[in-house]
């Protein structure tokens, strides 16, 4: 990782000279880590409950899909884009997948269906983006609409069901003690984490979200990224949708997935992440939606008002966002 | 009296010391030339006197009183008016909104007077011998015209100095000419102006008296009066600057690219040239002569230009960054900062980021293997880094250059282009990167140079060819090549069919 190389220059640092590089580097780089330690510990003084395995399993089952998201978030962003329509297209793949999986009664049939939803509509996000020259806001935006409503005439504005029982083991079946899409979530963590820092593909969108035209110009082929990455963003909306349609072995058109692209541009922005693109890290990112999952359960556990909680996190948020300007 | 003491100045910053004892008077209605290399320290100085940076020590004095410098704005009250390089104007506002932009006039009520604005603008603007309507969007109109509104707004603050930096980089010779004349009868109303720019002969012209500073110390004061253009080079370089041809080896008649008939409208036309294995071919002109356009149309930067283009013999079709550097072609831009550096990541990531292939092993980079290969360009450039793992903007502008050069070494194409390859550079670091270029065609690549800075380009080439508005005007022989020569050509006065090969 960022860990500098100790060469004879830093040797001759005297001692507190280290100490405070260290400190600034821990602050700069992991701030959220910080953050998610003083979360940690205030929350399991405010509620014994808190520390519970059982608890603490639970935080992170229910921020395994949208953590799912805001990993490919993560990607687009550092690549200096967005993706608001995460939500939607969450909706509707969960629609296709529950219908590929009634029309052919095969659960291999409707992963399928699902892992192939999301990347081609992430790819046309992208077409849309690196070859329409639209900006990203604009095109996720008009993929949002788009995508809720044919999710919506899809289902006839309803709920749709698996007829195939079996499905819902997905979500709903365990290794040890840890629940699957706990599981998926942190096996996905690990990949997006290699894929960002250990691969060309990583190093080309952090060129690509810091200074495009030197990207172009370093003979990047900064089209066919952005085709990649969004597509990538699509593929982990599949993952997410595949979690949460099997969880109740059904998906709504209309209320599934609502306001996913809020939580997952939150999480990633906690977890450090520059707007713009160019700098932020994956653990960032996970850390950041750790610390929603906290804050929603802390507030729950204290019996916060749910007309009141969507004020905290804002607020969570905007405090985030001033400790990440003081760079 | 003076008009303007800044005395004993010391500046650092982090701990580098920038200014060291500098003192500058300016007198009324004089033109004072603030010269010195890059780096010298003088927009450190002139920040110091538009309140932009604070001195670490030493006194201003403007009309005898002593002044602190706090803010621009407290700057400007004094009478101070900084007309920077890249023009401060909002070109989505008209004319008197950019003239009154911040201080706008206003009638009771608190609506705004534009009546009143248009009116003292055009004034102004009347004084000053130009016809431009107030009302006009400042988007619309040419560069020299900005210019003269950022002076029109610096009289309507009423400024007693007026420091212009490098006024004249994006103006034709006409236009300088104009912008002259509204110098000197500046100076006949008694303002003063404190005149950066690297080109010795208009400072000559136009300056009475100059200040070279040199690494941050002040090296010469006095009038201009009587000195040669090579006593005031050797004032800011420190030693006379050998116009030697450092080029001396003979390149091979192997043609590796060669380029016909090139359009892309708006930007050049007709471009036809030939390079040859081991040849140093270099592309001169005044800003907005098209080369850049040009050349980054053959990286493939630019489409739907129109032509042919060959490269050892096979005809390419350059769409991308990408195939341009499959068919084996290399470019260093220029504008570092804009166009190659990436700032997010560090030197040895800026090193490798065109070549990660490279550095590859089954399909994960190794750190390892890109820290080794960072060592020996480390090494063979003389790139002063302390932590190969801090960010690229870290380094001086001479390092980041040379890290610049070491991504397109790794890539070891057959032509290497270089846009501005010196900007922002000092001289040692110049020189070295010269020997570097010559050393690349000795090794029989074929190296383009592009530059606006004819000694430059006069220095390091084999074959010299000379733009004007997107056509090739005049090609010389890099040994028959004078300044006078290619400036003539430069701008426009001269021009000649050119013969291919």
């Amino acid at each position: 990782m960022g860990e500098p190389k100790i060469t004879d220059q830093h040797l001759e640092d005297s001692q507190p000279n280290r100490f405070k590089r260290f400190m600034k580097w821990v602050w700069t780089d992991y701030s959220v880590i910080i953050a998610f330690l003083i979360m940690f510990v205030v929350a399991s003084f405010m509620s014994p409950r808190f520390l519970e395995l059982g608890n603490l399993l639970n935080i992170v089952m229910q921020v395994s899909i949208i953590g799912i998201i805001a990993l490919g978030m993560t990607v687009i962003m550092l690549s200096g884009g967005l993706d608001l329509s995460v939500g939607s297209v969450l909706a509707l793949v969960g629609v296709l997948t529950i219908m590929a999986l009634n029309a052919t009664g095969s659960i291999t049939m409707a992963l399928l269906a699902a892992l192939l939803a999301g990347p081609m509509i992430g790819l046309l996000n992208g077409l849309m983006i690196a070859k329409g020259r639209i900006a990203s806001f604009i095109a996720t935006l008009g993929m949002m609409a788009g995508a809720r409503s044919i999710a919506l005439y899809l289902a006839d504005g309803g709920s749709m069901s698996g007829e195939v029982l079996a499905f819902a083991n997905i979500s709903n079946s365990d290794l040890g003690i840890i629940d699957v899409p706990i599981i998926i979530f942190i096996v996905m963590t690990a990949l997006v984490f290699i894929l960002m820092h250990k691969t060309r593909f990583g190093r080309y969108v952090y060129a690509i979200g810091s200074n495009e035209k030197s990207a172009r110009l370093s003979a990047i082929n900064v089209e066919k990224m952005k085709l990649a990455i969004y597509s990538l963003g699509g593929l982990m909306v599949s993952v997410a949708a595949i979690i949460e349609t099997s969880r109740l072995n059904s998906i709504s058109s209309s209320s599934s997935g609502q306001l996913y692209e809020l939580d997952a541009i939150a999480a990633v922005i906690i977890g450090g992440t520059r707007m713009t693109g160019g700098r932020g890290k994956v653990m960032g990112t996970f850390f950041g939606v750790l610390i929603l999952g906290i804050l929603n359960n802390m507030m729950n556990l204290m019996n916060v008002s749910p007309h009141l909680q969507g004020f905290v996190k804002g607020l969570i948020i905007i405090i985030a966002v001033v400790f990440q300007k003081r760079e | 009296m003076a008009l303007l003491e800044m005395q004993n100045i010391d500046k650092s910053f982090n701990q580098v010391p920038v200014l060291h004892d500098v003192s500058l008077e300016v007198n009324q209605g004089e033109i004072h030339a603030l010269l010195g290399e890059n780096g010298a320290g003088k927009s450190t100085l002139m920040n110091i006197l538009g309140g932009i940076h604070h001195p670490d020590k030493g006194t201003i004095n403007v009309n005898g009183q002593s002044v602190q410098m706090t803010t621009p704005k407290v700057s400007q009250q004094h009478g101070i008016s900084f007309i920077h390089q890249e023009l401060n104007l909002v070109s989505d506002l008209k004319v008197y909104e950019n003239m009154f932009l911040g201080q706008e006039l206003r009638k009771p009520y608190g609506f705004l007077d534009v009546k009143e604005m248009c009116l003292q603008t055009e004034e102004i603007l009347t004084k000053l011998g130009v016809h431009i309507d107030p009302q006009e969007y400042v988007r619309n109109l040419g560069t020299s015209y900005k210019q003269l509104i950022e002076i029109s707004r610096a009289l309507l603050h009423k400024s007693t100095i007026i420091i212009m930096d490098e006024p004249t980089t994006a103006l034709s010779d006409s236009e300088v000419e104009q912008l002259f004349e509204l110098m000197r009868q500046l100076k006949q109303d008694g303002i003063s102006i404190i005149y950066i720019s690297h080109k010795l002969k208009e400072v000559k012209s136009i300056c009475d008296r100059m200040t070279v500073l040199r690494d941050g110390y002040v090296v010469h004061t006095g009038p201009l009066e009587g000195q040669s253009l090579d006593q005031i080079t050797t004032y800011m370089v420190g030693k006379s600057v050998s116009e030697d041809r450092l080029v001396s080896h003979a390149h091979t008649d192997e043609v590796v690219l060669s380029v016909d008939h090139l359009t892309l409208e708006g930007s050049y036309h007709d471009v036809s040239f030939r390079i040859k294995r081991g040849e140093i071919v270099g592309f001169t002109g005044l800003a907005g002569d098209g080369r850049t356009e040009l050349f980054e149309s053959l990286f493939g930067y630019r489409q739907n230009f129109q032509g042919d283009v060959q490269i050892n013999g096979k005809p390419v079709h350059l769409n991308h960054p990408k195939k341009a550097l499959r068919a084996g072609l290399g470019y260093v831009p220029k504008d570092r900062k804009e166009n190659a550096i990436i700032q997010d990541m560090d030197v040895v990531q800026n090193m490798s980021i065109s070549s990660l292939g490279h550095f590859e092993k089954n399909g994960f980079i190794s750190n390892k293997l890109e820290h080794e290969t960072f060592m020996n360009y480390k090494n063979q450039l003389n790139i002063k880094v302390n932590n190969p793992k801090e960010n690229i903007d870290k380094l001086s502008g001479g390092n980041q250059q040379k890290v610049m050069i070491a991504r397109w070494l790794e890539l070891n194409t057959d032509i290497i282009i270089f846009d501005n390859p010196t900007q922002g550079i000092d001289v040692g670091a110049k020189q070295e990167i010269y020997q570097h270029i010559i050393q690349l065609a000795e090794q029989g690549k074929a190296v383009i140079i592009l530059s606006s800075e004819a000694p430059e380009i006069m220095k390091v080439c084999h074959h010299v060819y000379v733009m004007y508005q997107g056509e090739i005007v005049g090609s010389f022989d890099g040994s028959e090549a004078t300044e006078d020569n290619i400036l003539s050509y430069a701008t426009g006065s001269k021009k000649e069919a050119v013969s291919v090969g």
